[in-house]
């Protein structure tokens, strides 16, 4: 006899059920409601496009348990405790609706149970419920015992474990109990057959077996109840975020910055954010999805360089400042908050510090398993120092100044050229002088201003004539592409040099472009495209693999050295180019390549992205090209190659202060190809 | 409050000493291409200290510059910093003019604009640095004039100016309407924000000629200039090195003792 269909003290299980059922949901509900509400407060965007392939991705990733499972490396295994807990559960859930759910509450109990169906689902579960608790016993070891870095100690995990636990051990207890009390012997489902064989050689009486079997059911039914009224309570609202999160998630590019509407008349925009509803609702809704797992936290260039910034402190304590002021922004108090509010976001939730320390190198959201985007959050928040409250370091503002007055970010800089100069005795087709050449070369600022950044571009363009590529450059009449005023925040100058590079592109009739700073190449790529320019965009790393592939590059000299390969950022994060190098210096005879821990999209950012190249690094703290220099010389290797102009400055300047100058030099990829080429 | 700034656009003093090349034939600096002239360093300050002054007591801030017509760049930054208005000084007359030349042509803008209460200047331009403009200015419009201010502040009718002097600074008042010359330790300037790049970037900035401040010619001849450069040459700086030995430690001494006796 099913437990709902009893009476309990005169009232029907029925209306028992039903009444619990309805004010925890009913709580639960209020509870979404009202987050959605807060989500609501948000700016528009749209992230409606492709919903069909964002459907499929999120099932898939949510599903395979993808999200968890990509970060699990041999120190940290916790994903696939998650994995396992996540698989375990779902069937627990299934059951919930249909054991619970149908069997119980609307009466479907004889079609349901009873049959082989249910014997062999019940044995599923007795699987899957002794994965999670052997899961759940590992996290409570590993979160309590071991404690490693990423994870904080909180009260909210501790709860979540006991419940599940508790869920899993009652489960066990109604099998148990029930088929005990039942008087019959059974050999599935395994554990509880198991236990209530123990049961009935206990010698408990079948009555008490049964009114216990039913006593547990009734606490297991307000446990799941419980689950669900606590989960949007804490931060397990992930449960519930995350998977819509993935729904969400950027498709074309990593950082996704809108464009502020330039023609729109002063005062009726606001730039970036200074409050916690400036941010779009997607923005708000990564806050929901945020779990605090914290592998942000420990793979965040800042923070391992003992700089203030936790990507896992900004989300968390952004969090916590919209569930603060959402309910004065619901009932409309918006204006009487942002006179007297008790809280500045700026300045008490994310510290101008925090702000100022990251180098958008985007290893936060490379292992976050719910897809938050933190590095779009700090750029919009400097948007607002820089243009709204003219704060930002010395150093930044110098950077910026000169953006906006030479159009580039070197000016003052010791090994400083002009412009054009390196072009000099090269034989090259300038822009504007020659005809029918549809590819330009665009150099880049540091490729094209600074004495070492130099000697690359010169290899560069020796190795693309000696394998007759026919491109064009635009020498002295090259600009920036406002990368760094962009990750500085510095949007309309970012826009102002947007626009009129493509309108230079446009009028030469540029179909392709070949960048060789992942900078330039990132923003050309896949930031232009929403300015109204779409080029066929390669960086030379990628070039260089066709050439060869073609046989019209050929890398003869034997290279007798052991390597390893620093992937830039912006080159392999964020637009997954790390094989193309690599294939490259595996051309070159008796070149070993050695691999740091950290390499390919989980790269280690050599410290000078996100304007950082001019930022200063706050004082008293590691520099991140030293953290990054260590890495290298655990390898051993000889050389350390890169291909980014700023990785190559950082790197140097990393030799150089950890005193290896003798035994480790850093070169450009490009560097390298022409030194095993056969000199004609 | 109706504030007037002086600004001058300059060879970028940024740009690498190797490039700076002159021709000493027609005594003039040949700018080396690539490179967008900016505006002088004293004068973004002055712009700068407008900028506050306006912010603090709300006004109008006209920027004015003698130059050729790529001058409105200089205008235009300006602008983008916080100014309303701006012109450009431009005429063939106006040509490599003196400190006294460069003055008359400015304060018959100024006349022609009116109605100020504080004219700004930069301490001194950063490519000639004769530092004379803003004392020349004040006299030729009558008005007192404070140099080598390090901080502006409005007081009732008057100006109170911080001024730098050799050992600290030294506070001036004058009366408005006055003249001061801006130092660069006043601050950094404001980095251009929001949407004034925009604003700048749409603004139309007219071109005044001799005929339109009612300059007159005979003024302006180079017959009548007050100075004269003689000869324009770039400072060459040589260093030679030679190291001393001896046999001995005491005999290098010796032997340096005896060449710096001769150098003497």
């Amino acid at each position: 006899m099913s437990p709902v269909s009893a009476t309990y003290w005169g009232i029907s299980g029925y209306v028992i059920f039903w009444v619990m059922f309805i004010i925890a949901f009913g709580l639960f509900a209020q509870r979404l409601y009202f987050l959605f509400r807060l989500m609501a407060l948000g700016k528009q965007e749209n992230r409606f496009d492709r919903i069909g392939e964002r459907i499929k991705n999120m099932l898939f990733e949510v599903v395979s348990q993808r999200c968890s499972l990509k970060s699990v490396t041999g120190r940290d295994l916790a994903g696939l405790g998650h994995a396992f807990m996540f698989w375990g559960f779902s069937f627990f859930l299934i059951s919930y609706v249909v054991f619970i759910g149908l069997a119980e509450g609307f009466g479907l109990y004889p079609y349901i149970m009873g049959g082989t169906l249910e014997t062999i689902y019940s044995s599923i579960l007795d699987i899957a419920g002794l994965f999670v608790i052997i899961a759940i016993v590992w996290a409570a070891i590993r979160r309590y015992v071991v404690r490693p870095e990423r994870l904080e100690i909180s009260v909210e995990a501790g709860v979540i474990m006991i419940m599940v636990f508790s869920l899993m051990a009652l489960h066990f207890c109604i099998e148990g109990f029930g088929l005990a009390g039942s008087g019959d012997t059974h050999d599935w489902p395994p554990v509880g057959a198991a236990f209530a064989r123990f049961l009935s050689g206990a010698g408990i009486s079948k009555s008490t077996l049964i009114a216990v079997s039913r006593g547990t059911w009734w606490l297991h039914y307000a446990l799941i109840l419980g689950f669900m009224v606590y989960i949007p309570r804490s931060k397990h609202l992930h449960v519930l975020a995350s998977g819509v999160n993935i729904l969400f998630k950027p498709l074309a590019s990593k950082v996704v910055l809108e464009p502020i509407p330039l023609e729109a008349p002063e005062g009726s925009v606001t730039f970036g954010v200074s409050k916690i509803q400036d941010f779009t609702w997607k923005d708000l809704l990564d806050l929901y999805a945020c779990a605090v797992c914290g592998r942000c936290h420990v793979n965040c260039p800042a923070q391992l360089s003992g700089k203030s910034l936790s990507p896992r402190e900004v989300i968390h304590n952004l969090k916590e400042h919209l569930l603060e002021e959402g309910p004065g922004l619901l009932a409309g108090k918006a204006e009487e908050f942002s006179e007297n509010q008790a809280k500045n976001m700026i300045g008490d939730v994310v510290t101008e510090d925090e702000i100022w320390a990251c180098t958008t190198c985007g290893a936060c959201q490379e292992v976050c398993p719910v897809n938050i985007e933190h590095v779009r959050k700090i750029i919009e928040l400097r948007q607002n120092l820089v243009l709204v409250q003219n704060k930002m370091p010395e150093s930044a503002q110098l950077m910026l100044r000169n953006m906006q007055t030479r159009g580039n970010p070197w000016a003052g800089a010791q090994s400083l050229r002009l412009r054009g100069d390196w072009t000099n005795d090269m034989g090259l087709k300038i822009l504007g002088e020659c005809e029918n050449v549809n590819t330009l070369f665009w150099v880049g600022c540091t490729g094209a201003l600074i004495e070492r950044n130099v000697e690359a571009t010169l290899s560069l363009t020796r190795v693309l004539k000696a394998a007759e590529v026919d491109f064009c450059v635009l020498g002295e009449a090259e600009s920036c592409c406002g990368d760094p005023a962009r990750r500085a925040g510095y949007e309309f100058q970012f826009q102002i040099l947007a626009e009129e590079n493509i309108e230079v592109f446009k009028s030469y009739g540029i179909k392709e472009i070949i960048t060789s700073c992942p900078h330039c190449y990132n923003t050309i790529k896949n930031e232009y495209p929403m300015y109204g320019g779409d080029f066929k965009v390669v960086h030379y790393t990628e070039l260089l693999a066709d050439l060869i592939r073609q046989g019209r590059l050929k890398l003869t000299n034997e290279l007798n050295s052991l390597l390893t390969y620093h992937d830039p950022c912006y080159l392999s994060r964020y637009n997954g180019v790390y094989l193309e190098p690599r294939r490259v210096l595996q051309t070159i005879p008796k070149a070993k390549l050695k691999e740091m821990e950290r390499s390919k999209s989980t790269t280690f950012c050599c410290g000078g992205g996100g304007g950082h190249m001019w930022i200063e690094e706050q004082h008293g703290t590691t520099k991140i090209n030293h953290v990054r220099m260590d890495e290298v010389i655990k390898t051993g290797a000889e050389t350390v190659v890169t291909s980014c102009p700023y990785c190559l400055q950082m790197l140097e300047e990393g030799i150089e202060q950890k005193g290896v100058k003798d035994s480790l030099k850093a070169k450009d990829l490009v560097e390298v190809v022409e030194a095993a080429m056969k000199q004609s | 409050m109706n504030i007037i700034v002086c600004v001058k656009q300059v060879l970028d003093p940024e740009i690498p000493p190797a490039k700076f090349k002159i021709d000493p034939e027609t005594k003039q600096v040949i700018a080396p291409s690539g490179v967008p002239p900016v505006i002088s360093v004293y004068d973004e300050r002055a712009v700068e200290a407008a900028c506050r002054l306006k912010d603090k007591h709300k006004g109008k801030i006209t920027v004015i510059s003698i130059g050729s017509e790529k001058a409105s760049d200089v205008i235009k930054h300006a602008i983008s910093m916080g100014a309303d208005d701006g012109f450009v000084l431009n005429d063939a007359a106006f040509e490599n003019l003196d400190s006294f030349g460069t003055a008359y042509v400015l304060g018959k803008a100024i006349q022609k604009i009116g109605g100020y209460d504080l004219i700004l200047c930069g301490r001194q331009a950063a490519d000639w640095g004769a530092g004379q403009v803003g004392s020349i200015l004040a006299e030729i419009l009558g008005i007192p004039v404070v140099t080598l201010a390090c901080d502006i502040e409005a007081v009732d009718q008057n100006v109170r100016v911080k001024r730098i002097v050799n050992d600290g600074y030294e506070v001036v008042e004058a009366p408005m309407p006055s003249l001061v010359t801006v130092s660069s330790e006043i601050g950094l300037p404001r980095l251009p924000a929001g949407m004034r790049l925009m604003i700048a970037r749409k603004k139309q900035i007219p071109v005044w000629k001799a005929q339109d401040i009612g300059a007159e010619a005979s003024q302006l001849d180079k017959g009548n200039a007050h100075t004269e450069i003689t000869s324009l040459t770039v400072p060459t700086r040589k260093t030679e090195c030679e190291i001393v030995t001896g046999d001995t430690l005491s005999d290098a001494a010796v032997n340096l003792v005896s060449k710096l006796a001769k150098l003497i």
